[in-house]
């Protein structure tokens, strides 16, 4: 399959849930889709065209909280993110983790550090933050502050 | 001085613990005990187990999970011990000073004796900076008999 | 009874010494072959030294008299081996029948010392490197003990270190006939095992069990596992010197001769430990009871048939 062939299949299918498309480079591409549509979008990528899942990355913008999943299409050297605009107030998409296995810690890991939760993960359990960071707090969030009274942040030298 | 400290100091052997660092200072540490180096002919030895050593080499901004372990590796070892930071991150968390995930530099956890700044230092930074320790517990026990090793080390 | 001071002078200090030289040399020797330059002379006394001071932590859920008296009595055992051969060495009336077993039995102590150690330590970690040190201390004992009674058999059969040493003195070294040499390669690796040195120090890897048997010893109790292990580079060669090699004289030209033994077995070992990669405990365990034992019977069988 080429390239455009890909992007054509992907269009096709899914036009009324793709918000934008940036055919930035030979070798990537980026989508930006309708949460609604996550489920499909990845099901036709990963189990029809045979991409592999690379990761998933999350970012809090002042205006959304947008995850990037990044597919990567290996026999023709093509990199498809997939980016979903999250509402800052109550972040919610589906879980990949009925498509793959992989998806599991990733979600866990956006979820603890970013607050965003994934409709039908089974076990949304902390991954990284250590036992005795308080529950509520998000740190890659941008109105993160200081919680710990015990926190020491200067250097030291007077 | 006394005959326990001028023991140690002619055959320290080290423990090198990682809490958390980018791996660089670890791969400068290694480096020192290889055979360019030579620190064999200070009597120096890595040793695998906490409780064999008298030089505990820390690098990495401690974060709040190694802080735990740090701190009972410490006690672990047996005293007379003396503590190595290495690199900018151990001497206070370098460009991690705001980070969420470490709440304080590493002598607010363990006390340290030698800073060794660099990023990452070079392996005779590494030599010097123990060399200048091992002068400076001789200099301070020579003015202070009869106090302990670490009281005097850190004096 | 003067043995209470052969067990001082020659237990103790002498073997001590000399062992604290033998572990400085086998550093110095593996040091240069790196191309480096190594640790100074009185390096293992500073070892030694710094360990007595330091303070000795028993891990909680530890047995303490077994934890502490471990080393002790690895120390023990080595201490008499070393006198009995001293002795016999030395001056050969003064030894005792059937001190061949008791050197033989006794050289079994050191590592059994590491291995009841490790498993009062109350550590996981101990208890694999207690683990391996058995099936390494199973290994090799076997194609030992066979070896051993090549020079009972030559010497008629007789169990006292002195008449093997009496027989030798007459009829030259042992290692001179077919069976006595093919015991005493047999035995050189078997001490190499013995001696816990690479190709077979399995179950003192420090890259792979952070310490092996001894993690949780500290302080002096440390020490005495350490003296312990210098004591046997001395004792180990000595051994096979006296049952192979002829033992050794001091007296006028016999000095040089008992130097040159020593040190030739000192540099075989040395060379062996620096020229091989370490075997795993199954690739042990298949060596000592594959081909070793099979050297060691051939050398029994010729040494029954005589040769």
């Amino acid at each position: 399959m080429t390239r455009d062939q890909v992007l054509q299949e992907l269009t096709g299918r899914f036009s009324e849930a793709i918000l934008a498309l940036w055919d930035v480079s030979p070798k990537r591409v980026y989508v930006d889709i309708d949460p609604a549509a996550l489920v499909g979008v990845s099901t036709l990528l990963f189990r029809e065209l045979g991409a592999r899942f690379c990761t998933a990355s999350g970012v809090d913008t002042r205006s959304a909280v947008e995850i990037l999943y990044h597919y990567i299409l290996e026999p023709i050297n093509l990199m498809v993110s997939v980016r979903v605009s999250l509402d800052r107030k109550a972040p919610l998409v589906d879980s990949l983790t009925g498509l793959f296995a992989a998806a599991d810690f990733i979600e866990r890991e956006i979820h603890e550090l970013l607050g965003v939760n994934f409709r039908g993960h089974e076990t949304p359990r902390r991954l990284l933050l250590p036992e005795q960071w308080p529950d509520d707090v998000q740190p890659l969030r941008r109105d993160y502050a200081e919680w710990d009274p015990n926190a020491v942040r200067d250097r030291g030298v007077r | 001085m006394s005959f326990r400290l001028n023991a140690l100091l002619r055959s320290p052997w080290l423990f090198h613990l990682s809490t958390g660092s980018c791996n660089n200072c670890d791969i400068e540490v290694l480096d020192c005990l290889t055979p360019r180096f030579d620190v064999e002919r200070f009597g120096m030895v890595l040793t695998g187990s906490i409780k064999h050593a008298d030089v505990l080499l820390v690098t990495g901004s401690c974060n709040r999970q190694s802080a735990e372990r740090l701190r009972r590796l410490y006690e672990q070892a047996p005293k007379p011990c003396v503590v190595v930071a290495i690199g900018e991150c151990s001497l206070s968390r370098g460009m991690f000073v705001e980070s969420y995930n470490c709440p304080v530099p590493i002598d607010h956890v363990v006390p340290v004796d030698v800073y060794i700044p660099g990023c990452p230092p070079k392996p005779e930074a590494v030599i010097a900076g123990v060399v200048k320790l091992m002068a400076k517990v001789r200099e301070a026990t020579k003015k202070g008999r009869g106090k302990a090793p670490e009281e005097v080390a850190t004096a | 009874m003067i043995y209470p001071v052969y067990l001082l002078v020659f237990g103790v200090v002498l073997t001590g010494v000399l062992g604290l030289a033998a572990g400085w040399v086998d550093r110095k020797v593996t040091a240069r072959v790196h191309y480096r330059v190594g640790p100074p002379l009185l390096q293992p006394w500073y070892d030694l030294m710094k360990l007595a001071g330091k303070e000795t932590l028993i891990p909680a859920g530890a047995s303490v008299g077994t934890f502490l008296g471990a080393p002790l009595f690895g120390l023990a055992a080595v201490t008499v081996v070393a006198t009995v051969l001293w002795v016999n060495a030395l001056f050969p009336a003064q030894g005792f029948l059937g001190d061949w077993v008791v050197v033989i039995y006794l050289l079994l102590i050191p590592p059994v010392a590491i291995i009841v150690g490790g498993s009062a330590s109350h550590n996981p970690l101990a208890s694999q490197g207690v683990g391996r040190e058995m099936q390494v201390l199973l290994a090799y004992e076997l194609p030992f003990l066979a070896v051993a009674v090549v020079p009972v058999i030559k010497a008629g059969g007789s169990i006292r270190l002195h008449e093997i040493l009496a027989v030798q003195a007459e009829t030259g070294a042992f290692a001179r006939s077919p069976s006595g040499v093919i015991a005493l390669i047999v035995a050189v690796v078997c001490i190499q095992a013995k001696l816990a040195l690479v190709p077979f120090d399995v179950s003192e890897a420090e890259t792979e069990l952070a310490g092996g048997t001894l993690i949780e010893y500290s302080g002096p109790a440390l020490g005495l596992f350490r003296l312990t292990k210098h004591m046997l580079f001395v004792t180990l060669p000595l051994l096979v010197i006296v049952l192979f090699l002829g033992g050794i004289t001091l007296t006028g030209p016999g000095i040089a001769l008992a130097v040159l033994k020593y040190v030739l077995l000192l540099a075989v070992i040395t060379v062996i430990r620096n020229t091989n990669p370490r075997l795993r405990t199954d690739q042990t365990v298949r060596l000592f009871w594959g081909p070793v034992t099979l050297l060691a019977a051939a050398a029994v069988i010729l040494a029954l048939a005589g040769y």
